[in-house]
């Protein structure tokens, strides 16, 4: 039995810049500057030490796990802990700055619903887009397309521009196309909360669905219940590293566990 | 892959249930490994082919969404090149009396103005285009090249719009087209080729540097004056000549002039702009694939 995905010592630096630090946002840098610095670099080894070094953060820290075909794999640990940065590098969004990992099937993730979609096309146009852009063909969005569009209980509106959607039907629709992804490994972050009460029931039950299909299913989310009841093997991430990982149940109560006893 | 097979509905979920794991046949290499990249990188193309679904939606929305919510529609594509040609007629033409090297001076500009008129609004898109696409570089992988390319190709659609047009104004001025129109198709592509390059490398600099949003319609409207647009290559003094063939475009818009009034070609003007035109988009694509592992965390 060998790993569908392997991850080896993967880690993760970001920079960040002293103004931007305490906003937590990349530092970006204006052409100015690196003129500057080009200018400048030739000096600085005569004046050493006269610049701070550059603030760095590693958001991931030497992480290492196998995921088997087939496994479905809950992903949990506070805010900043790395687990979305993990899912982008697993995407292969943002480049790891060291380590390895190997996927041996079609990976397709899902970080936000509705993405590519663009408000002045409609709703049949948004379908077609947002599927290509998530890594469907062209054939395979036409024989969904009923389905996607049932699913999300839309019909009358396929020819309405989604900026005139209501916030529900829209993330209805999205999640829809979504839904309908049929890749290899399914990597999904916190994305499945949408729509009301009835609709969130139906996306619970279509995630069923997919986790009983086979498929292997990576999964961050904070809502407890949905990955005690979704998947079987959970890993706590915390401080860019794996802080625990094994059976849902056990790393859950241990995660709720650190938060009670402080 | 096709090398996975799976049944439908069996129930199974996860290792530790028996048998049914051996339904897997994991490929021997994997499909994908993702490192930190390399000094040199190469252009993987083939990425570039498996995504190509992708660009042809990228452009597919690109044409779609430009004319929604307009009333005149495609027609845009027509007006801005008319109303160019309309206004530097009268200025250059009619009160400037700028020479035209013999043709008349309103067909003569807008010949000028087509490729022109592609080229600034192909390198003013694609050059906004990564900025534009954050929501996409920040959440799903494809190869990064294809959102300036795909800018640039949806261009190509007004291009040919505008084009038609100045078919329609050939009867009117009494032209016969010669064999010369022949060369038309790889000056369309050379205009292409130098569109993506350019574009291309402006999109990666402004990912980084947004400097570049603000420099862009300037440096596209200096551009302008320093190509033969309004007025022709032989109103420049012989010693500043070399200045403003420099310029790749100079050699492809006298291309368009000669291959449209049937004049002899300027082939080494167009040798040099080919030959330009080259160099930069190998260099530029080589750029830009060296920026692009950058892009998510600087977007």
């Amino acid at each position: 039995m060998r790993p569908i995905i392997k991850v080896e010592n993967l880690s993760k630096r970001y920079r960040i810049g002293t103004g931007a630090a305490h906003r937590g946002a990349l530092r970006y840098t204006t052409l100015r500057e690196s003129l500057s610095r080009m200018a400048s670099a030739p000096f600085k080894k005569l004046s050493r030490g006269g610049r701070a070094p550059e603030e760095t953060i590693w958001a991931l820290r030497d992480v290492t796990f196998d995921i088997m075909p087939s496994e479905v794999v809950g992903i949990i640990g506070a805010n900043g802990s790395g687990k979305s940065t993990l899912l982008k590098v697993l995407s292969r969004i943002t480049e790891p700055t060291t380590g390895r990992v190997e996927l041996y099937g079609r990976v397709a993730s899902l970080l936000e619903v509705g993405t590519g979609f663009h408000p002045d096309l409609t709703g049949k146009e948004n379908i077609y887009l947002n599927g290509a852009v998530l890594g469907m063909k062209r054939r395979e969005i036409a024989r969904k397309f009923d389905e996607i569009v049932a699913f999300a209980e839309i019909d009358k509106f396929l020819d309405t521009s989604v900026k005139y959607y209501s916030s529900g039907m829209y993330v209805r629709l999205a999640f829809a196309v979504a839904a309908h992804l049929d890749p290899d490994i399914l990597i999904v972050d916190e994305v499945l909360a949408v729509g009301d009460a009835s609709f969130q029931k139906k996306c619970l039950g279509k995630m069923d669905d997919v986790t009983k299909s086979g498929r292997t299913v990576l999964f961050v989310s904070h809502a407890m219940e949905m990955i005690a009841q979704l998947c079987e093997r959970t890993i706590l991430m915390k401080d860019g590293r794996i802080n625990k990982a094994g059976p849902s149940r056990e790393v859950i109560d241990y995660y709720i566990g650190l938060y009670n006893r402080g | 892959m096709e090398a996975v097979t799976r049944t439908e509905g069996d129930g199974l979920a996860g290792p530790g249930r028996g048998s049914e794991q051996a339904l897997y046949h994991l490929p021997e290499k994997p499909l994908v490994v993702i490192e930190p990249h390399k000094s040199w990188v190469a252009l993987n193309l083939r990425d570039l082919w498996l995504y190509r679904e992708t660009f042809y939606f990228l452009v597919w929305r690109d044409i779609k969404v430009r004319y929604k919510q307009t009333v005149f529609g495609v027609a845009w594509a027509i007006i801005q090149p008319l109303f160019l040609m309309l206004a530097f007629a009268f200025f250059f033409g009619q009160l400037v009396r700028v020479s035209s090297d013999g043709a008349p001076y309103p067909i003569w500009v807008y010949v000028g103005i087509l490729p022109w008129t592609f080229f600034s609004n192909a390198l003013a898109n694609s050059g906004n285009s990564l900025i534009g696409n954050s929501n996409l570089i920040t959440k799903v992988y494809f190869p990064r090249l294809i959102i300036p390319s795909a800018a640039i190709a949806a261009g190509l659609l007004d291009f040919a719009i505008a084009f038609a047009l100045l078919l329609g104004f050939i009867p009117f001025y009494g032209l016969g087209l010669s064999r010369s129109v022949l060369m038309l198709p790889p000056l369309v592509l050379l205009v292409t080729f130098l569109a993506l390059a350019v574009g291309i490398w402006t999109s990666a600099l402004n990912a980084r540097y947004r400097d570049v949003r603000h420099a862009l319609p300037f440096v596209i409207q200096l551009w302008m004056f320093a190509t033969p647009i309004i007025y022709p290559l032989s109103i420049v003094p012989p010693e500043y000549r070399w200045v403003i063939a420099l310029n790749p475009l100079t050699g492809i818009v006298e291309g368009f002039r000669s291959a449209l009034f049937g004049w002899p070609f300027n082939w080494g003007a167009l040798a040099f702009s080919a030959a330009i035109t080259l160099f930069l988009f190998v260099f530029f694509i080589y750029v830009f694939r060296r920026m692009e592992s950058s892009f998510a965390d600087v977007i």
